[in-house]
């Protein structure tokens, strides 16, 4: 409530159906104020939809979007106080980089509209590209030119920064230095900011938050070390960083009790993988996370026999000749990536990749394990 | 540190500004000026359905509704009788079609070269020529068909030329291909001034790729160049067989009633008064242009993939006259002969006839030279009687009408542009009707003006009825719109959505961002698009004549109309002030559009 | 005085005359209270602007009979008539002509004019066959003076509406430098004659409709198609309208032209060399188009519309008319100038059809011709 909620975002029940399509099949969404929030997710997801529906410049099919308290749906995208970032930067060619940057000055208030001129060289400044107002924005090179827009979207103060693949057509060097800055700016000016990006390593780099979304869906919302860490369904598994999955079903052990036993909410399940069983550890409450996805069904009691089950064990946390779970695979390829290298090994026909500082040799069969706490239960297949 | 400094300001004024924001979305649109901002567009969008429905619909559905309603009854005698004669579809319709296709063919093909020259070359008043090359749009068809006869004639320039060779005489007049050349001298102006706004869009950069990618120049041109110039080349085409399909009196002054074309019937039919038969005539001469266009627009809506409009970088023009003939290249010199052989075919089609209408009006019926003609012009603005025409308001009354229709079908224009690249169901069926001015038979609009507007219609015991001068505006506009909207629609399609959007998240209104982002960008279509609703309000002849009730609202075509009478010399010697004042008025237009494109 | 009152108001709500777009006027309810009142830039055609109090008199007409660039008697009338009569005369010229009229009454709108100059034959069938009621008056004789010594040869309404006021002749014009034209209708046929001769589009222009009639006199209703084929294939050309093939004649396209027998008093007013300006009255004779003019029934000033029609019948207006209309006069004793007779030519046998001859007619003949025409 007041001027210091009013940066929220709530998207409650939001659907968005095109002639014959449907691009969001229901959203729902929290973004906290002055929070840096990524929606991450493949091309077609429903990402960039989400961000022009909070923008304005598209309306919900279904549900509702507030700002704080206030459902804006009918308030047009001049009228919503948002600056946006697009990928292609959108420069206006027929203006100078100044002109570009004080556009939005235009419509402000008459005090701010007077102090314009500091105003553009302000923002220059914070972009990095004092002096350039003279400049023809095409003169630029893509980097600058994605701190232009930037700055123009940023020079009317805007309460929400939406940006919309802001990188995604600069090189990999570039959008690793500009993240930071992005970054940087955000959290200098604690600006509630909605990025948009289909890169999970950028979305984990600067986000706050992230939310994983799939085919119109968020499958998962949470900070990145959770959203890594606790994927909750394995899209997210395996869209967020690599990920070993593996797909067994429950060993019935209700009768055994020094095998069940339970640790601080946590309890210990026996999944047989071909002819092997693992133990592994299962939240009975969820992974942590507050639950905010409507999307997501509430994580129920593990099943407790039969059926299948699936967890997935991060190539770092599975280890040569360590951890509980034990398995041999055989070495099949290596990759060298700089400070450690990916094994791929084949076990019983399955792939698994580990990190090592030390490869072995391909072709050598060597012994693998994790422990049963770096071992990560799908909820919706529970 | 100055980071700093901002972010510690910009933190503190976003809690401000985001708390009044919200509460000021109400009191933007509070204010008066604010609330017509914000809905400027629908505002013009509804104003310009308001006179359209006015000014074309309303009338035209008075005459049209006689082809299927008879006494009250719903009938297709009419239509069918039209659809069953062998005579009406084979030798009239069908003949229509062929003369008005061949004249599209040969439009596009006198017009494509000078497209070529106008954006490739550069050459002293070669921005003079390109605002010129409008001005065959403007010609009363009398005016041409006294330009062709002294060009083609059996004693015409082009004849004494071929004798000077000892060749010739060549008999052009009254036949297939007179008709076609001068509907060529019409319409090939507008597949140039097209084209050449389309080429000069052509990112230099593609070509490059193409050629460094192997190919050849002319294969560039043909993979790259080419297929970015269709578009407009098929935009203009279309435009020209609808026009041509409507042709009439130039039809029967250069070929004769053997050629003619069903605008003569339709004409013949409401003389007589046989409405039945002149309706059902015109709708299926309306249906055939509709169709087309509707085909055409089609085709438009599946090409917005060319980026062409923002950003592009033309090629640099070459010289037309190279300053050393040193290191010109094979290419180069065959390109100059080119340009030269054009040269020539322009002199003929274009320059001579128009020469001989200026001629035509010193030259006394013994040949001598004479001024008299201007003469009578002078003595006709001193001392005609109030219900004459006099030439100096018909000057003005033309420039004025041709401001106003500026004025008015420059918004409709680009408002319907607007809608055009919005997507909706039926867009295509909406963006033909909005072409339907351009496709229904002058006569037929002129009766519905007279009957719908200049005789009103009765509503609570009043009788209301629209003329005079703001009739007429509003009537040039409608005929006038739909090239702006043809020039802007295309270049606005090519647009980046994303500029808008980007406009409209800092705070510009709809209209605003189109004000200040989308206009600047598509300046060239909106300049092509003002000369042309100029060209069309100074040369239209139809509504204004109509509606010029009471008033002294006549135009310049009007007063070459009066003073034609068994010499030709009063009638070209206003001719030649229209061709005068219009030049003039072109010239200023593209100059001020040029300046204010922006960047 | 309510419209007047109407008017006002409008002004002063800024909508001056001139750019008057739209006007709302209270529908009369019977045709006698249209008023007699001056109406301020509200009717069709160029108007005058007109002094309020004395009686206005409005006679529509065809432009150039009020404006020509040549000589039109259209001024020279009103001067005459308003300094006799205490009375403006206000011109009209509705680009529609008579259909203007024809339309109006269709359309249930009053005839707010009070008389028409310029009906032909054609005209009339067109306002019977399309208007119920009756848009002209007959006049009757006692009430226009001089109406009985309108020459009868010229008469054409059988109901005696139209008062003919002058005629033309339909003749060819040809230059003797390059050809004599043939004395005959068939020595048009004849090879020499190739491609000489331009025609008018009688669907279009008035000349082209007489010379066209001219045939079917000549030919007969079963032998004009006939004739027209032979013509074309011996390359006639019909073109749009009268100004048209003249354009092309003057430039020399071809050495014959369908015109007007007058054609030698312009000829000679602009000194041009007469020898390029001859007249032959195919088979001795020439199409007639006598000219008339009637009252409107609904006339607001039906008197004064009476008084004109004997005003126009005068033998020195009749003579004034013929000079500057370039036609010839509708009664015997008009005091034409001498040399009148030497440039404007008569043919021995004016020949034309009836209204019942026409009537009916004229669209039939007309559409065969164009049909068979406009096919090749």
């Amino acid at each position: 409530m007041g001027g210091l909620a009013v940066s929220e975002i709530h998207l409650d029940g939001v659907r968005k159906q095109y002639a014959g399509t449907t691009a969001l099949e229901e959203v729902s969404l929290h973004v906290r104020d002055g929070e840096f929030f990524t929606l991450v997710g493949p091309s077609g997801c429903g990402k960039t939809t989400t961000l022009r529906l909070i923008a304005g410049f598209e309306s919900p099919t279904a549900g509702e979007i507030r700002f704080g308290d206030e459902d804006v749906s009918g308030v047009p995208p001049e009228d919503r106080n948002v600056g946006v970032v697009f990928q292609n930067y959108a420069l206006f060619p027929h203006m100078s980089v100044a002109e570009n940057v004080g556009y939005g000055l235009r419509f402000a208030d008459e005090e701010r509209r007077r102090g314009r001129d500091e105003r553009i060289a302000e923002l220059l400044e914070l972009v990095d590209l004092p002096g350039t107002g003279d400049r023809d924005p095409t003169e630029l090179s893509g980097g600058q030119q994605q701190r232009v827009a930037l700055a123009r979207a940023l020079a009317p103060g805007p309460r929400l920064l939406l940006l919309d693949e802001p990188m995604s057509a600069l090189d990999a060097r570039l959008r690793e230095r500009l993240r930071l800055q992005v970054k940087k700016i955000q959290s200098e000016l604690g600006i509630t900011t909605v990025y948009v990006t289909h890169d999970q390593e950028e979305a984990l780099a600067v986000s706050d938050r992230v939310a994983v979304m799939n085919d119109g869906r968020v499958e998962q919302v949470g900070p990145p070390r959770e959203v890594y860490e606790r994927p909750k369904t394995r899209f997210v598994a395996s869209f967020v960083g690599d990920n070993n999955l593996f797909e067994g079903e429950l060993v019935d052990v209700r009768d055994r009790p020094e095998v069940a036993r339970e640790t601080k909410g946590l309890r210990r399940l026996h999944v047989r993988v071909g002819e092997t069983v693992f133990e592994v550890e299962a939240s009975s409450q969820g992974s942590g996370s507050t639950g905010e996805i409507a999307g997501v069904e509430a994580s129920q009691s593990p099943r407790s026999d039969g059926g299948s089950v699936a967890f997935c064990v991060r190539p770092e946390q599975l280890k040569i000749d360590g951890g509980e779970n034990r398995f041999t695979a055989t070495v099949r390829e290596t990759e060298f990536l700089g400070e450690t290298t990916r094994v791929h090994l084949d076990w019983e026909g399955r792939e698994v990749t580990v990190r090592a500082a030390e490869p072995p040799e391909a072709g050598t069969a060597v012994e693998l394990g994790f422990d049963p706490g770096d071992g990560h239960v799908f909820e919706d297949q529970l | 540190m100055s980071d700093a400094t901002a972010g510690g300001d910009e933190r503190g004024e976003k809690r401000t500004d985001g708390g009044e924001s919200l509460s000021g979305i109400s009191r933007r649109q509070q204010t008066a000026s604010g609330w017509v901002e914000a809905h400027a567009l629908t505002l013009v969008a509804v104003v310009t359905g308001v006179v359209l429905l006015v000014l074309f619909y309303y009338p035209i559905a008075t005459v049209l509704v006689e082809a299927v309603v008879d006494d009250g009854e719903l009938t297709f005698a009419p239509l069918a009788g039209v659809l069953t004669s062998r005579f009406y579809l084979v030798e009239i319709i069908g003949f229509t079609a062929y003369q008005a296709a061949l004249s599209t063919v040969a439009s596009v093909a006198l017009g494509l070269p000078g497209a070529w020259v106008l954006s490739r070359f550069e050459f002293r008043g070669r921005e003079t020529v390109r605002s010129l090359t409008i001005l065959p749009f403007v010609l009363p068809s009398i005016m041409v068909a006294i330009g062709f006869v002294a060009t083609f004639g059996a004693n015409g320039t082009l004849n004494r030329l071929l004798s000077l060779f000892g060749l010739g005489p060549v008999n052009l007049l009254y036949t297939l291909p007179a008709i076609i050349v001068a509907h060529a001298f019409y319409n090939a102006p507008l597949v140039t001034r097209m084209t050449t706004a389309a080429w000069e869009s052509v990112d230099a950069r593609t070509v490059e790729t193409a050629r460094s990618l192997g190919a050849s120049p002319a294969r560039a041109f043909l993979d790259v160049v080419f297929p970015q110039l269709v578009p407009a080349i098929l935009v203009s085409a279309t435009l020209t067989f609808v026009f041509t399909f409507a042709s009439f009196p130039i039809v029967l002054a250069l070929g004769g009633l053997q050629y003619a074309t069903i605008e003569v019937f339709v004409y013949y039919r409401v003389q007589q008064l046989a409405y039945a038969d002149a309706a059902a005539l015109a709708v299926v001469e309306t249906a055939v242009s509709l169709g087309l266009t509707y085909a055409y627009l089609r085709y438009e809506a599946k090409q917005q993939t060319a980026a062409f409009g923002a950003g592009a970088q033309p090629a640099p023009r070459k010289r037309l006259l190279p300053e050393s003939l040193r290191g010109l290249s094979a290419r180069d010199v065959l390109s100059r002969v080119a340009v030269s052989g054009y040269g020539v075919v322009v002199l003929l089609v274009f320059v001579a006839p128009i020469v001989s209408m200026l001629l035509s009006s010193v030259t006394a019926p013994d040949g001598s030279l004479t001024t008299r003609y201007y003469e009578f012009l002078l003595q006709r603005q001193a001392t005609a009687a109030a219900f004459q025409v006099k030439p100096l308001p018909a000057v003005l009354n033309s420039l004025l009408f041709g401001v106003g229709t500026l004025l008015l079908a420059l918004p409709m224009g680009v408002v319907m542009a607007v809608l055009t690249t919005r997507r909706y169901r039926g867009r295509k069926v909406v963006d033909a009707l909005s072409m339907a001015p351009l496709a229904v038979s002058g006569i037929v609009v002129g009766l519905g003006l007279l009957r719908g507007l200049v005789f009103g219609f009765e509503a609570f015991g009043y009788r209301f009825t629209v003329a005079g001068a703001i009739a007429i505006v509003a009537a040039h506009a409608v005929s006038a719109y739909p090239f702006v909207t043809r020039n802007v629609a295309p270049l606005l399609g090519n647009l980046d959505a994303k500029l808008v959007e980007s406009a409209r998240s800092l705070g510009a209104s709809r209209t605003r961002a189109l004000w200040d982002i989308e206009l600047p960008l598509v300046a060239a279509g909106v300049v092509a698009g003002a000369a042309f609703a100029f060209a069309i309000s100074i040369g239209e002849f139809d509504a204004t004549v109509i509606l010029a009730t009471g008033s002294n609202s006549y135009t310049m075509p009007v007063a070459v109309e009066r003073y034609l009478g068994r010499r030709l010399g009063p009638a070209t010697a206003m001719g030649c002030i229209l061709l005068f004042v219009t030049s003039l008025s072109f010239v200023v237009i593209e100059r001020f559009g040029g300046r204010s494109r922006g960047v | 005085m309510r419209r007047r009152n109407f008017i006002k108001a409008a002004g002063a709500a800024g909508v001056s005359a001139l750019v008057a777009g739209c006007s709302a006027e209270p529908v009369d309810d019977g045709g006698d209270s249209a008023s007699n009142e001056s109406t301020e830039g509200t009717e069709t055609g160029t108007t005058t602007g007109t002094p309020s109090g004395s009686a206005t008199l409005r006679v529509a007409t065809y432009t150039s009979f009020v404006d020509a660039p040549s000589s039109s008697p259209g001024p020279w009338i009103k001067e005459q008539f308003e300094s006799e009569f205490d009375a403006t005369l206000e011109w009209q010229t509705p680009e529609n002509e008579i259909n203007y009229f024809i339309e109006r009454a269709a359309q249930g709108v009053d005839i707010e004019s009070d008389a028409y100059v310029g009906l032909d034959t054609n005209m009339l069938i067109r306002v019977d066959e399309n208007v119920d009621g009756e848009l002209f008056a007959s006049v009757d004789s006692g009430a226009v003076e001089g109406r009985d010594a309108v020459k009868s040869g010229l008469e054409f309404d059988p109901q005696e509406r139209a008062v003919p006021y002058d005629t033309g002749y339909i003749s060819l014009v040809y230059n003797e430098n390059q050809a004599t034209a043939p004395e005959t209708f068939d020595g048009l046929l004849r090879p020499e004659f190739e491609g000489d001769l331009l025609a008018q589009d009688p669907q279009s222009s008035a000349t082209g409709q007489a010379f066209l009639l001219h045939t079917i006199k000549a030919k007969g209703e079963d032998g004009y198609l006939d004739y027209w084929s032979q013509l074309q294939d011996n390359g006639v050309r019909v073109l749009g309208k009268w100004e048209d093939a003249y354009a092309a004649y003057s430039n020399g396209e071809a050495p014959m032209v369908v015109s007007y027998s007058t054609d030698q008093v312009f000829a000679n007013a602009e000194g041009e060399d007469l020898s390029e300006h001859q007249i032959r009255f195919l088979n001795g004779e020439a199409y007639a188009n006598p000219e008339g003019m009637a009252r409107f029934a609904d006339a607001p000033s039906p008197d004064l519309a009476n008084q004109f029609l004997s005003f126009m019948l005068r033998p020195e207006v009749q003579a004034e008319i013929a000079v500057r209309n370039v036609a010839f006069p509708a009664i015997s004793d008009a005091p034409l100038p001498e040399d009148f007779a030497q440039y404007a030519k008569e043919p021995e046998t004016p020949v034309t059809f009836t209204y019942e001859e026409l009537q009916g007619n004229l669209s039939e003949w007309t559409d065969a011709w164009a049909q068979q025409f406009a096919s090749n």
